[in-house]
C-alpha cells in the first residue's frame, strides 16, 4: 500500500523549486467567461444549445450550399437557357437545344470522346507504370527509409501545372535534353518532332497526375502487413501468385481511389493541352473554353457541353468505383 | 444529514431502451458510493447524468439541495475522473490540473499554490512539467484524479477508472483511492463492473441491474445477505439451491430441497409455505465432515472435481439425486476429506433466501 | 534510399524502376533549372556558358514582383477563409449524429472531385449570376472553393483520433463550449492546421485554370509564366520558374512533414 505524504517538510521542497519550472497560468479564460462584454457576444451562444447548434451547423450548411452547390446548378440552369443573357423584363425559357447543338455537332462531341478515351489510357498507363514504384516505397524500403524515398518523390508535386508542362518542353524540344542526347550518341541525325502531339501531351498529362496515383496506392499498399505475403509464400505462392491473389485484392482500395483521381484531373487538365499539345490533340476542355472567351451569349451552349462532360467524368469514376467495389469515403464517417 | 446527491426517479430512455428506471439514490457527505452491474446496466448512464453529460427524460438530480436536472457539465459542482482519463496531450500536467482553476478565474499565485499541493497528495510533486505521454497509466490515472479534484467538487465521480490498469496496479490503486477519499472528506461516486473492486473501497454498494437498481447496502450485507439470484451471482460465487417452503415463523425458514430439511435466514423475502424458494449458500460457508456433523444443515454427497487454486481448493460434490455442491477447502488442513463419500454442513445464517 | 540487403531479381527491378521513376520526376524540373543558368538567349542544349544575369533580370522584373505580391495576396486570403470553412465543416461531420451527415460530408468533397476546368467556368457563370465582375474576389472564391475539401479532410483525420472525453473533461471543469473549442479542440488540430495552411496556399499560387476564368487585368505568377511561354522561350522563364519551384518544394516539403507528424503523434 501506498502512504499519503503527511508530512509538510516534503510540500515545503517542491514549493521551493517549481518556481524554476513555474507555467504561466491563464486564469484570463475563466474571467473572460464571466466578463460582461463575452455574456453579450460568444456567451450567449454558449448559453444556448439551440442557437448554437444553429450557428455551428448553419453556417458551414450554407457555406455548401452556396458556394458547393450554388455554380453547379446556375451551371445547369444556363445550360437549359434559349438565350443568355437575359433581357430585362422577359422571363427565361428554358430548352434542351444547346445539349442537342452539342449532340449532333462532330466538332464538338469529338473532343469529348477524345478527351475520355485519353483519359482512360492515361488513366490505365499511370497505374501500370506507378504501381511497382508504389510497391517498392511500401513494401521494400526499409520502414526508417521510407518517408524520404517518398519525400523524393513529392518534390514535382509542389511544382504547379504550369512549371511542370513548361519543364517537359525542356525534355523534350527539337532542341531538348532528349534529342541532343540520342544525337550526341549518334542513334539520330535530325531531331525526332516529339512536342506538339500526342505524345508529348501523353508525357506531360502522366507527369502532372502520376502523383495522384501513387498516393493512395503507397497508402494502400503499406497497409498490408508482411506476414500475409510470407504466410502465402509459406504456404506455396510464388511472386505471380502473390501478386494476384494477395497484393492486387489487398490494394483494390488504393486503386480504386489512384484511379480515379487521375481520370477526374486528366479529364479537367487544360494549360497542359495548350502548351502541349498539337492540332490534331483538340481536348473537351479547350472546345469549352472556347466558349467562354467572347461574349457571353454563347455560354449556355459552351454551359451544355460542361454539364455533359461532368456528368460523364463523374458518372464514369462513379461506375468504376461500383465494378470495382470500395468504399473509401466511408471511413470518415 | 441532508444528501450531497439525491436523484428523485431519475429515468433516461434512448428510443424505445430504458437506460435508467425510475432510479432513486442518496448520497451522504463523505460517502464512498460505488455503482455496480454489468455492462448496459446503466451505472455510467447514470454518472453521466450526474456529471451533466446526459439529459434525463423525467425526475429530478439534486446536488447539495440545488435542482441540476439540465445544467450543462460547466454549470455543476461535479468533477469526473474519465476512463481514458482524458488528459489534455498538448499540455503539461501542471496545466492540466490547472484547468479548472483557471477557468474559475483563480488568481495565479493562488492556482500554483493548489497545483503543488495536489501534485504532493499523490506523490507526483517533480512531474508538474512533465507531458501526460511521458507518464505511466497508474500516474496518469493519479493526474487525472487531482485534476478533477482540482477545482473542490461537491462529489467527484470516477468512470471505471481502474479498468486500464493492470491487476497489480489496480490493487494498489484502489487502496489510494480509499485513502484520498477519507483524507480529503468528499464524496465518491465510483462505477465499475469490477465486484473485487466495489467491496474493496465502497461504504456503500449500489448493485444495479437493467437501468434498475437491484440491491444496497455495505459490501459486508451485499456478500452476506444477497437479496436477489442476480446480486447473490454477480458478487462473488454462490451455490443456488432451489426448495420449497415448508414454514416460515421468524427469522428462520423452514425448507426443503428435495427431501432434505434445511434452515435459512429468511433475508429481504417473506415467503409463504407451500411456494418455491431460491437459496444461496457460499462455498467458503459450507464445511466437509468424514462423518454426520451436528450443524443446523447437513446432506451426504460424493466428491467428483477437485481443483487446487493454491491458497485454497475447490470442490465439487456430487449430492445423489440433487444436484452438484461446491465447496472451498482449506487444502492444508488433514482433517477435511477431499474425496469420496463425504459429509457437506452449513449454518442457518449462512444461507439465505433469495427474491427472484 | 534503396535496399542494402542483397537484392534478388524482381527486388532489383523494382528498384531500378523507382530510379527510373525519380529520374523522371525529376529530370525535367534539373533541365529546367540547369537551363535558367545558360548565357545565351534561345533555349537548347548544350547549354555551354553560364550566367546568373537571368536571375538578376527576374528579381528586377516588375511583372514578376507584382505577380509575386498578387500571388501571395490571393493565396494568405484563400488559407484564411479556407482553413476556417474546412474546419468548420470537419467539426460539423465528426460532431453531429445528423442522418444527413454523410450527404454534406459528399457535398464538401465535391470540389475537390469536380475539373479544375468545370469547376471554373461554372464560378465564372455564377459570379456573372450575381453580377459579381471577376478579379480579385472571384479568384479568392474560386481558389477557397477548390482548396476547403482537402483543409476538411485533413482536419476530420486529426479529429478521428481525439477522444471524445477530452471535450467531456473540459466542460466538466468548467469550460462553456466555445472555451472548450478554444483551449482543446483547436490546440488538438493545431499540426494538421498548420499542414492544411500551406497546402491551402500552395494550391493557390500552384493554380492555373481557376485563375485564367475567374481573373481579371493583374496575373499571378502561373499566369504570368503561361503567358511568357505564348509570347516565347528565354531562359529569363526559366529563372523565374526555378525561383517558384524551389520556394514552393521546400514549403511544400515542410508542410508534408508536419502534416505527418500530425498523424503519426
Amino acid at each position: 500500500m501506498t502512504s499519503l505524504p503527511a508530512d509538510t517538510t516534503h510540500r515545503a521542497e517542491t514549493g521551493a523549486k517549481a518556481p524554476a519550472s513555474a507555467p504561466r497560468y491563464a486564469p484570463g479564460y475563466g474571467r473572460l467567461m464571466r466578463s460582461p462584454f463575452y455574456r453579450a457576444t460568444l456567451g450567449l451562444l454558449a448559453e444556448n444549445r439551440a442557437a448554437r447548434l444553429a450557428v455551428f451547423i448553419g453556417v458551414p450548411l450554407l457555406w455548401i450550399a452556396i458556394a458547393h452547390v450554388g455554380p453547379i446548378v446556375q451551371l445547369v440552369r444556363i445550360s437549359l437557357l434559349q438565350t443568355y443573357p437575359i433581357t430585362d423584363g422577359s422571363s427565361p425559357s428554358y430548352t434542351f437545344a444547346n445539349y442537342w447543338a452539342f449532340l449532333s455537332e462532330p466538332l464538338y462531341s469529338l473532343p469529348l470522346m477524345r478527351s475520355v478515351v485519353f483519359a482512360f489510357c492515361v488513366t490505365l498507363v499511370t497505374l501500370i507504370v506507378v504501381y511497382p514504384v508504389a510497391y517498392y516505397v511500401a513494401k521494400i524500403v526499409r520502414p526508417q527509409n521510407r518517408t524520404r524515398a517518398l519525400l523524393l518523390l513529392l518534390i514535382p508535386f509542389w511544382a504547379g501545372e504550369v512549371i511542370r508542362t513548361f519543364s517537359v518542353i525542356m525534355l523534350l524540344a527539337n532542341r531538348g535534353a532528349l534529342n541532343v542526347l540520342l544525337r550526341e550518341i549518334g542513334l539520330i541525325d535530325r531531331p525526332i518532332p516529339m512536342l506538339y502531339n500526342y505524345f508529348s501531351l501523353s508525357f506531360g498529362v502522366i507527369y502532372l497526375v502520376c502523383l495522384y496515383m501513387l498516393l493512395p496506392l503507397y497508402s494502400a499498399l503499406e497497409k498490408i502487413p508482411n506476414h500475409l505475403l510470407d504466410a502465402a509464400a509459406d504456404l506455396g505462392a510464388g511472386p505471380f501468385t502473390r501478386l494476384r491473389r494477395i497484393i492486387l485484392p489487398l490494394s483494390k482500395d488504393g486503386i480504386v481511389s489512384g484511379c480515379s483521381l487521375v481520370f477526374l484531373t486528366t479529364i479537367g487538365v487544360f494549360a497542359t493541352p495548350i502548351l502541349l499539345g498539337g492540332p490534331s490533340t483538340g481536348l473537351f476542355p479547350e472546345t469549352i473554353a472556347a466558349f467562354f472567351h467572347g461574349a457571353s451569349d454563347k455560354w449556355p451552349v459552351g454551359a451544355a457541353m460542361a454539364v455533359v462532360m461532368l456528368a460523364a467524368s463523374l458518372g464514369l469514376a462513379a461506375l468504376f468505383m461500383r465494378l470495382v467495389g470500395g468504399k473509401r469515403s466511408a471511413r470518415f464517417l | 444529514m441532508e444528501p450531497i446527491v439525491r436523484f428523485e426517479a431519475v429515468t433516461k430512455a434512448y428510443g424505445k431502451s430504458v437506460a435508467v428506471d425510475a432510479l432513486d439514490l442518496d448520497i451522504a457527505p463523505g460517502e464512498f458510493v460505488t455503482l455496480l452491474g454489468p455492462s448496459g446496466c446503466g451505472k455510467s448512464t447514470t454518472l453521466r447524468m450526474l456529471g451533466g453529460f446526459e439529459t434525463p427524460n423525467s425526475g429530478r438530480i439534486l446536488l447539495a439541495g440545488r435542482d441540476v436536472t439540465r445544467l450543462p457539465p460547466n454549470k455543476r459542482d461535479v468533477n469526473i475522473v474519465f476512463q481514458d482519463y482524458a488528459l489534455f496531450p498538448h499540455m503539461t500536467i501542471a496545466k492540466n490540473i490547472a484547468f479548472g482553476l483557471e477557468l474559475k478565474g483563480i488568481e495565479s499565485a493562488a492556482i500554483h499554490r493548489r497545483v503543488g499541493e495536489l501534485l504532493d497528495l499523490v506523490q507526483l510533486g517533480d512531474y508538474a512539467a512533465r507531458m501526460p505521454h511521458e507518464l505511466s497509466g497508474g500516474q496518469r490515472q493519479r493526474v487525472a484524479l487531482i485534476r478533477a479534484l482540482a477545482p473542490d467538487p461537491q462529489i467527484l465521480l470516477l468512470d471505471e477508472p481502474l479498468s486500464a490498469l493492470d491487476a497489480k496496479l489496480r490493487g494498489q490503486m484502489q487502496m489510494e483511492l480509499k485513502a484520498i477519499q477519507q483524507r480529503t472528506g468528499k464524496s465518491f461516486l465510483f462505477v465499475t463492473h469490477d465486484q473485487e473492486e466495489a467491496l474493496t473501497m465502497s461504504d456503500r454498494i449500489v448493485v444495479m441491474n437493467a437501468g434498475r437498481i437491484e440491491q444496497m447496502g455495505t459490501p459486508e450485507e451485499l456478500y452476506g445477505r444477497p437479496a436477489s439470484r442476480f446480486v447473490a451471482s454477480f458478487i462473488g460465487d454462490t451455490n443456488l439451491l432451489d426448495c420449497s417452503v415448508v414454514s416460515a415463523d421468524g427469522p428462520r425458514v423452514a425448507l426443503d430441497w428435495q427431501g432434505v430439511a434445511i434452515t435459512a435466514a429468511r433475508g429481504e423475502t417473506s415467503p409463504a409455505p407451500g411456494t418455491r424458494a431460491r437459496l444461496a449458500v457460499r462455498p467458503e460457508a459450507i464445511r466437509l465432515f468424514p462423518a454426520e456433523p451436528d450443524t443446523a444443515n447437513r446432506v451426504r454427497g460424493r466428491v467428483s472435481r477437485r481443483v487446487f487454486k493454491g491458497n485454497h481448493a475447490l470442490l465439487s460434490v456430487e449430492v445423489e439425486g440433487r444436484g452438484q455442491i461446491e465447496a472451498l477447502v482449506d487444502p492444508l488442513d488433514l482433517a477435511v476429506p477431499t474425496e469420496g463419500e463425504v459429509w457437506l454442513g452449513w449454518r442457518a445464517e449462512n444461507a439465505v433466501v433469495l427474491r427472484d | 534510399m534503396a535496399a542494402a540487403r542483397p537484392l534478388d531479381g524482381p527486388k532489383a527491378a523494382l528498384s531500378a524502376a523507382y530510379w527510373v521513376f525519380v529520374l523522371y520526376l525529376l529530370g525535367p524540373l534539373l533541365l529546367m533549372t540547369a537551363m535558367s543558368f545558360k548565357a545565351a538567349e534561345f533555349i537548347a542544349f548544350p547549354i555551354g556558358e553560364t550566367t546568373l544575369d537571368w536571375y538578376a533580370k527576374v528579381v528586377h522584373d516588375g511583372q514578376f514582383l507584382s505577380a509575386v505580391g498578387y500571388s501571395i495576396l490571393i493565396a494568405a486570403a484563400t488559407t484564411l477563409f479556407a482553413t476556417v470553412i474546412g474546419t468548420w465543416i470537419a467539426l460539423v461531420v465528426s460532431a453531429e449524429s445528423l442522418w444527413l451527415r454523410s450527404l454534406v460530408f459528399a457535398l464538401a468533397c465535391l470540389p475537390a472531385v469536380v475539373p479544375g476546368m468545370i469547376q471554373a467556368i461554372s464560378v465564372r457563370i455564377f459570379i456573372a449570376t450575381l453580377d459579381v465582375p471577376t478579379g480579385t474576389g472571384a479568384i479568392i472564391f474560386g481558389h477557397t472553393l477548390h482548396a476547403v475539401p482537402f483543409v476538411m479532410i485533413m482536419a476530420l483525420t486529426r479529429l478521428r483520433t481525439m477522444p471524445g472525453s477530452l471535450v467531456d473533461a473540459a466542460r466538466d471543469l468548467g469550460a462553456d463550449p466555445v472555451v472548450a473549442f478554444l483551449r482543446v479542440t483547436l490546440p488538438y488540430l493545431k499540426p494538421a492546421l498548420y499542414g492544411g495552411m500551406i497546402f491551402c496556399a500552395l494550391l493557390s499560387i500552384d493554380d492555373f485554370v481557376r485563375t485564367f476564368f475567374l481573373g481579371g487585368y493583374r496575373t499571378t505568377l502561373p499566369m504570368l509564366i503561361f503567358a511568357r511561354l505564348q509570347g516565347g522561350m528565354s531562359p529569363e522563364i526559366n529563372a523565374m520558374a526555378t525561383l517558384v519551384l524551389l520556394t514552393t518544394a521546400v514549403v511544400g516539403l515542410y508542410a508534408e512533414q508536419l502534416t505527418r507528424k500530425a498523424r503519426t503523434r
